[in-house]
């Protein structure tokens, strides 16, 4: 899901970012105005190269994303894919059991200690992981040396390329309770650690592991943005006597904002997405009580249990509440004079 | 709730129960020993049968004295542990030229193998055949074995078994095993009912620093305490958990019908007894004294434990008698000191353990339902070839490939090449074995201690109501119990209490526990028990 939703951010964060200091109003409303002079057919055949050039796109989203949102139907059943040769020939002969699924969800513990996780898990990112490319971007952006520069973007990315399955072997190897850290403490008359197995310190663990391995990564739209900052406006700023600190304020974070409250809405759209595989691998160290999240819940129950009804149900209400959280961090960009990701 | 009868005609929709001895009898095949080849040690107490001796190319025996294959191609899929050679290798050209089948593979991670299982069973490309271990058999996939494969009673059932000879000699209780919705669907793995989970141990270490066998639980504790040096990097053990049930008398886990049992003329589950608490809280003491290995906190997010074994970080773990010869031949030449052995399972108290007997038999292969009478025959041909017994040519050919590509032979001992490593992994050994087996010519020692443990730990195993009995449980309660496992390791690892399992304990109960318990025990009434 985020990584549908990435080139979209950047090419949105881009356009916005050509813009800067918050004249975006002004153009939507004149972009607004140009549908009033030409006819549809008009319009359609001016842009139909364009529109020609979406259409694989479009077909793509259609089939990948639309057409399976239609298999939701199974959460309204006792789904059993084995009953016939053809998924869609099973989904009509399942038995309909109404509402159960979810009166099955609501009534289950364990789905509701999910939910609890994968909130706590959100806000703790948002907290921890939002801010720091941000803040990464700001001190790339002010090296000046561009070998220095490279080096240290090139070392930044460099963890995004890793797997989960590799990170987490090299945070076990080094904090694992037999580790290398353990290791010298006890070496020393200390006791070892129990970083990568206690369950009170779990979501901090994940954060952190996202930290090292994505901040990097994510500071790629802010220099972006950073970079269509016009250098006139700082010299403009320095003439009048602002200093670094003050140019940074009054400059470079205008220019961010739109970007990040862009991004701030669309993070909040995956908020229940929280990093499904990075906490499958980790699941049984800490415990479901601490670490299953809505993501390995939905798994465990249709994947392991083959309960698909009751695992689509959940998917569906995970859905629903992400719907909610996206149009709620919209209406709190606007607020802030934002874009967010639509206007009405 | 209908029991299933043995002449239902219907074959496809969801169902659930199993099949009266009486119905299996008509569809049972026929048992014809094999007298191709004589053990060395007989199988005893649900033992395997162990060879002990040195291989001797020029006496192997021949039990497939014509090729039975037509030439037809079947695709199989199964579960492959590591990775799986080049589809064209010099072992399956072999094999294929051997059987007459033209037999192309489709392995699949055994690790995450059941993602895969659900996928390819409810699509339409189901391949001709399919392997599928027991413990993949959850939630919807026994109903879907019921729905997507063939009955290979026809060829099978009887005498029938007969133009098949190495598949006369599988064990009947093997076959009872592979009784699926009343048909005969799978062709089986033997394997031994004896304990399958040793107490594995480092001797060399233990000989060394003197060290005694535990005889009782408050022994092991006090040998685990005395092993532990965390500040050398070492501990005395891993998670003992399946030990812990083995001492404690706890019904076996390992598939959803051995959870029960009858006391005293009540029906009860595994989760309900005693013993069960008292196990977990004996695992859980182990952990807190400080004696476990740290990785196993990782519960089966742990490392493999083989390295750090080898490296003495920990000195005993309880796990699967197959790696008593594994880990050996994996360390024999590097390490020439390390001698893994297995330890004698100790009843808690320091009396004799009650173990319970694990299933006759664990993985099946099964042929897809629309496969034609040639392909069924032909798989039946792989199946005939992949089930001889130790010392015939089929089985060398299964086990080791290619002599002078795969392996070569000095002094009696076979020793796998670089190609016979890489091509000859455990690919055609899952469709049927022959009656389970120990040999290991390598470490002729290691087969005979591994079929005496069995025997010796087979004296104190005790057969649970439903041992043998390939049996369905109803859809809306087959899931009941999957969490708990977790939750042993919770609450042994302290992040659990054991008031959490008593507390999930009543909720299984009511959401259907005791329902479930009427199920099996109208089963038991209309069956009787294998056991008896």
């Amino acid at each position: 899901m985020s990584h549908s939703t990435v080139p979209r951010s950047r090419t949105e964060a881009d356009s916005t970012a050509k813009t800067p200091v918050a004249s975006g109003g002004a153009t939507g409303s004149s972009r607004k105005r140009r549908p009033g002079k030409l006819s549809l057919r008009h319009r359609f055949r001016r842009d139909r190269v364009l529109l020609l050039m979406t259409l694989p796109a479009v077909a793509l989203v259609l089939l990948f994303n639309y057409v399976p949102i239609l298999g939701n139907v199974v959460a309204f059943q006792d789904y059993d894919p084995y009953i016939s040769d053809n998924g869609v020939v099973s989904m009509l002969h399942s038995p309909w059991v109404g509402l159960e699924n979810f009166q099955r969800i609501f009534e289950d513990s364990s789905f509701w200690s999910a939910v609890q996780n994968t909130l706590v898990l959100f806000f703790l990112q948002l907290l921890l992981f939002f801010p720091i490319p941000i803040l990464l971007a700001l001190l790339i952006n002010s090296v000046v040396r561009p070998r220095v520069r490279a080096v240290a973007q090139a070392v930044l990315y460099l963890p995004h390329f890793f797997s989960w399955v590799l990170v987490i072997s090299v945070f076990q190897q080094l904090l694992g309770g037999a580790g290398l850290l353990s290791q010298l403490l006890r070496e020393h008359g200390y006791d070892g650690l129990d970083i990568m197995t206690d369950p009170n310190t779990f979501k901090f663990l994940v954060t952190a592991q996202s930290v090292w391995k994505d901040a990097g990564w994510g500071i790629i739209v802010f220099l972006a943005a950073l970079a269509a900052v016009s250098p006139d406006l700082y010299e403009a700023a320095a003439m009048d006597g602002a200093n670094r600190w003050r140019r940074m304020w009054h400059v470079t974070l205008p220019a961010l904002r739109p970007v990040i409250a862009l991004l701030l809405v669309l993070r909040v759209g995956d908020a229940l997405t929280v990093g499904f595989e990075q906490i499958l691998l980790q699941r049984d160290a800490v415990g479901p009580g601490a670490a299953e999240v809505l993501d390995t819940f939905v798994w465990w129950n249709g994947v392991r249990n083959q309960d698909f009804g009751y695992a689509a149900a959940a998917g569906l209400v995970k859905g629903v509440i992400s719907i909610g959280l996206v149009l709620a961090a919209n209406k709190v960009a606007h607020l802030m004079g934002e874009q967010g990701v639509y206007k009405k | 709730m209908p029991l299933l009868a043995a002449c239902g005609d219907s074959d496809s929709g969801s169902r659930d129960g199993t099949t009266s001895s009486k119905d299996a009898k008509k569809i049972l095949p026929a048992y014809v020993a094999s007298n191709v080849v004589t053990p060395d040690i007989p199988a005893k107490n649900g033992s395997a049968v162990g060879f002990t001796g040195k291989l001797d190319l020029a006496t192997l025996k021949t039990s497939v004295p014509k090729k039975l294959g037509k030439g037809g191609k079947v695709t199989v899929m199964s579960p492959f542990w590591g990775s799986p050679p080049k589809s064209d290798n010099a072992y399956y050209k072999a094999m294929n030229d051997l059987i007459g089948v033209d037999v192309s593979w489709q392995n699949q991670d055994g690790n995450t193998y059941e993602q895969k299982l659900g996928a390819v069973l409810a699509s339409s490309d189901v391949p001709d055949v399919v392997v599928v271990p027991g413990w993949n058999m959850n939630g919807k996939i026994p109903t879907a074995i019921i729905s997507k494969f063939a009955d290979l009673g026809p060829y099978l059932s009887g005498d029938a078994v007969k133009e098949y000879p190495n598949l006369a000699a599988i064990p009947t209780e093997a076959w009872q095993r592979s009784i699926f919705g009343g048909k005969l669907r799978g062709l089986p793995m033997p394997s031994p009912w004896a304990p399958s989970i040793v107490p594995l141990y480092r001797r060399d270490i233990f000989e060394k620093e003197g060290y005694e066998i535990p005889k009782s639980c408050d022994e092991f504790m006090a040998l685990a305490k005395e092993i532990t040096n965390a500040k050398a990097k070492r501990w005395a053990c891993l998670d003992m958990k399946w030990t812990a049930w083995q001492a404690f008398g706890v019904f076996s886990g390992s598939e959803k019908p051995l959870w029960w049992d009858m006391v005293d003329g009540k029906l009860v589950n595994r989760i309900e007894t005693e013993q069960y608490l008292e196990a977990i809280e004996w695992s859980r003491k182990l952990f807190e004294a400080g004696v476990v290995h740290p990785d196993s906190k990782m519960g089966k997010n742990a490392p493999d434990p083989g390295p750090k074994f080898a490296a003495g970080e920990f000195l005993i773990y309880p796990n699967n008698i197959s790696q008593w010869w594994g880990r050996t031949a994996e360390q024999a030449t590097q390490n020439p000191e390390f001698k893994i052995w297995g330890m004698d399972v100790w009843g808690h108290d320091g009396g004799n353990p009650t173990i319970y007997a694990e299933e006759p038999a664990g993985i099946f292969a099964f042929v897809n339902k629309k496969a034609s009478e040639s392909v069924i025959r032909d798989v039946l041909a792989v199946a005939n070839v992949t089930a001889a017994p130790y010392g015939t040519k089929e089985y060398m050919m299964t086990n080791y490939g290619v002599e002078g590509t795969h392996y070569t032979v000095k002094d009696g001992v076979p020793t796998k090449t670089d190609q016979g490593n890489i091509d000859v992994m455990n690919a055609y050994v899952m469709i049927a074995s022959p009656a389970a087996t120990l040999a290991h010519p390598d470490f002729p020692e290691v087969a005979k201690a591994q079929v005496e443990w069995e025997q010796r730990m087979g004296a104190f195993t005790k057969k649970s109501a439903f041992w043998g009995m390939q049996i369905t449980e109803p859809n809306r309660w087959t899931n009941l119990a999957n969490d708990f496992e977790q939750l042993e390791d919770d609450i042994v690892r302290g992040r659990k209490k054991i008031s959490d399992m008593q507390q999930a304990v009543s909720d299984w109960k009511s959401k259907g526990g005791d329902k479930l318990r009427d199920w099996y025990k109208k089963i038991l009434d209309e069956n009787g028990s294998a056991a008896s």
